[in-house]
């Protein structure tokens, strides 16, 4: 490796350490904390007294999280689904097409990027409630579809712009028409973009915390992000279901990110900084 | 999924030359294409950021509150809204120093720790720079609610692990401190949650720009007796200029408006005013205290700083496309 030689072996070893254990120390506690049998009183105990799966037990039975779980994964597939599909289409007709509001079209995906959620959230909660959309999982799909929107058609554009347009070309020779041509050539090449790009929509959509804390509120309609502040008392918390339901939040989206890392920052900075 | 072969074998089209010439579709159609395959992004970006977004700057000159909510009658009130918000103290002395102060905390605490950990990791070898780079991905996949959750219970006045380290050191009473009561203990708190969260992207941008940097350069700066700091100044930043504002002003933006991880902590749902920034406060004008006009000013105001930021954003990056 190039300038291999700069750093001492020991400084080397010292800042693998530190890099990793700030970069997981707080996963590290979560996970320890979820499984501890005395979780509340660990303190400063590196190490759990002792193993138990009793806090998911309560948190999954109890605690309703499973059903938490279930509509999470339905706002967020349908998203995804939603998001992934219409944000193809512009993303081709933006790094394809050269036509005279190109430009306007990234300037308004940016700046869509750059819209607080807290300025949405007060004018969309009106226009649920008027609409009877408020407390369904359906309202909120819809929203989510919009926030992950300008980040795929940003996203996949890199993807799009990559692909030779000799590739394409070749098949109108053959006399396939542009429909054809989408799905049976550009379609399968961009594919590993797409499916980076849905990782990143159905992340948003789990995540996100203000419209589900805002539309829902039924308890049976909860998401994951809601649903755990079901767990804290008015002045104590139950740290070991808490951190137990923080966990399973955590796991898929973890399972994810480290699955696409490689794509994720090529994409990025194709994105980003390709212009 | 089919490939080029298939298409080449559909049955009906004849092959010859110049065949496929009536296949493509007329002028017209060709031209607005581009604009069918936008279509459905413009409606959906139309109807639900860009309208809500009118929407709110008309809230904000309303009183709109809850009887207005339940009878849908309009109530304007001119720039009163404004007046009543840039004339409390309560902005200037609280919530604007939090926004701003925690920005800009965090943006440097995130840039400058994200280069330095980006520099590392392009001095390791092959094996290790993977070994890290997956552990930073780790933190930055950690939800932004679950992270909150954590840094609380690490910071948990009573039973938290840092209290008890303190306390056994003999450093504090457990018990008697509480962070988060206190306005600085408590953006102390959100800052290191919000860099951890956000160190990884500009790690990982930057890395990746670092290893387009062609070789040659340090070699001969190598030969030239420069030492490393000057390297990095002389020729990592220059060459880097274009993503250190990509990931400088995104940054910038992302901690502007920071909600969850403020809102989630103690006291940060509305029951201690001295911790609001913007976005919270806004939130809590709205759907505690039911003033939707109040909230939507406020909102229109957070959204016209992070506007401005927006502006010099596109311009640093259009500017770099156009060289």
């Amino acid at each position: 490796m190039r300038r291999k030689g700069a750093l001492p072996a020991i400084g080397r070893t010292l800042g693998v350490i530190a890099v990793l254990v700030f970069a997981l120390f707080p996963a590290y506690w979560m996970i320890s904390t979820a499984v501890d049998t005395d979780a509340a009183r660990r303190g400063a105990a590196l190490v759990p007294t002792a193993f138990t799966l009793s806090h998911f037990e309560r948190v999954l039975d109890d605690g309703g999280f499973a059903l938490f779980l279930r509509n999470s994964a339905i706002v967020a597939v349908g998203t995804v689904v939603v998001s992934a599909l219409v944000a193809l289409l512009a993303a081709v007709a933006v790094a394809r097409f050269t036509f005279s509001f190109r430009k306007a079209m990234l300037v308004l995906i940016l700046l869509v990027q750059m819209v607080p959620l807290e300025a949405l959230v007060i004018p969309l909660f009106l226009q649920a409630r008027n609409l009877q959309m408020l407390n369904s999982l359906l309202g909120l799909t819809i929203v989510y579809v919009a926030f992950s929107l300008p980040f795929a058609v940003w996203m996949l554009r890199g993807f799009v712009a990559a692909v030779p347009k000799e590739v394409e070309e070749a098949a109108y020779v053959d006399g396939a028409s542009w429909g054809r041509m989408f799905r049976s050539i550009l379609l399968p090449l961009v594919a590993p973009g797409v499916v980076a790009t849905s990782v990143f929509s159905f992340i948003t959509a789990w995540n996100e915390f203000i419209f589900a804390l805002t539309f829902l509120q039924d308890a049976d309609k909860y998401t994951v992000a809601v649903g755990l502040q079901r767990f804290f008392g008015q002045n104590t918390a139950d740290w070991g279901a808490v951190m137990a339901a923080s966990t399973l939040i955590t796991l898929p989206v973890v399972v994810f990110f480290v699955i696409i890392q490689r794509r994720l920052a090529s994409g990025l900075s194709a994105g980003a900084v390709k212009g | 999924m089919s490939t080029t072969g298939s298409v080449r074998v559909a049955p009906g089209v004849s092959r010859g030359p110049g065949d496929h010439a009536p296949r493509r579709p007329p002028p017209w159609r060709r031209a607005s294409r581009p604009w069918l395959l936008l279509a459905p992004t413009l409606v959906i970006l139309g109807v639900l950021l860009l309208w809500p977004l009118a929407r709110v700057v008309n809230l904000s000159f309303q009183e709109y509150g809850l009887r207005q909510l339940a009878s849908g009658e309009t109530n304007y009130v001119a720039l009163d809204n404004y007046r009543e918000i840039l004339g409390s103290e309560y902005l200037w002395t609280v919530v604007l120093p939090n926004t701003v102060g925690f920005a800009v905390a965090c943006v440097v605490l995130t840039v400058g720790l994200g280069t330095l950990v980006a520099l590392f990791l392009n001095m390791l070898g092959t094996v290790w720079r993977s070994v890290c780079s997956t552990a930073i991905m780790v933190a930055w996949a950690v939800p932004a609610i679950t992270g909150t959750y954590v840094w609380v219970w690490l910071f948990d006045p009573l039973n938290g692990l840092v209290a008890n380290v303190l306390s056994s050191l003999g450093v504090i009473d457990p018990g008697t401190v509480n962070w988060f009561a206190d306005r600085f203990g408590f953006y102390s708190i959100a800052t290191l949650n919000v860099v951890h969260h956000g160190f990884p992207f500009v790690a990982i941008t930057i890395l990746a720009g670092l290893m387009t940097v062609p070789v040659e350069l340090y070699e001969a700066a190598i030969m030239d007796g420069a030492n490393a700091w000057r390297r990095f100044w002389q020729i990592t930043v220059p060459m880097l200029k274009p993503i250190f504002a990509v990931v400088t002003i995104l940054s910038t933006i992302w901690d502007f408006k920071v909600f969850t991880q403020i809102y989630l902590m103690p006291g940060g749902n509305g029951g201690n005013a001295e911790v609001f920034n913007l976005g919270v406060w806004s939130y809590i004008q709205s759907f505690a205290q039911g003033k939707y006009g109040m909230g939507s000013a406020i909102a229109v105001l957070l959204t016209g700083i992070l506007l401005v930021i927006t502006v010099v954003y596109m311009r640093t990056l259009f500017k770099e496309e156009d060289r």
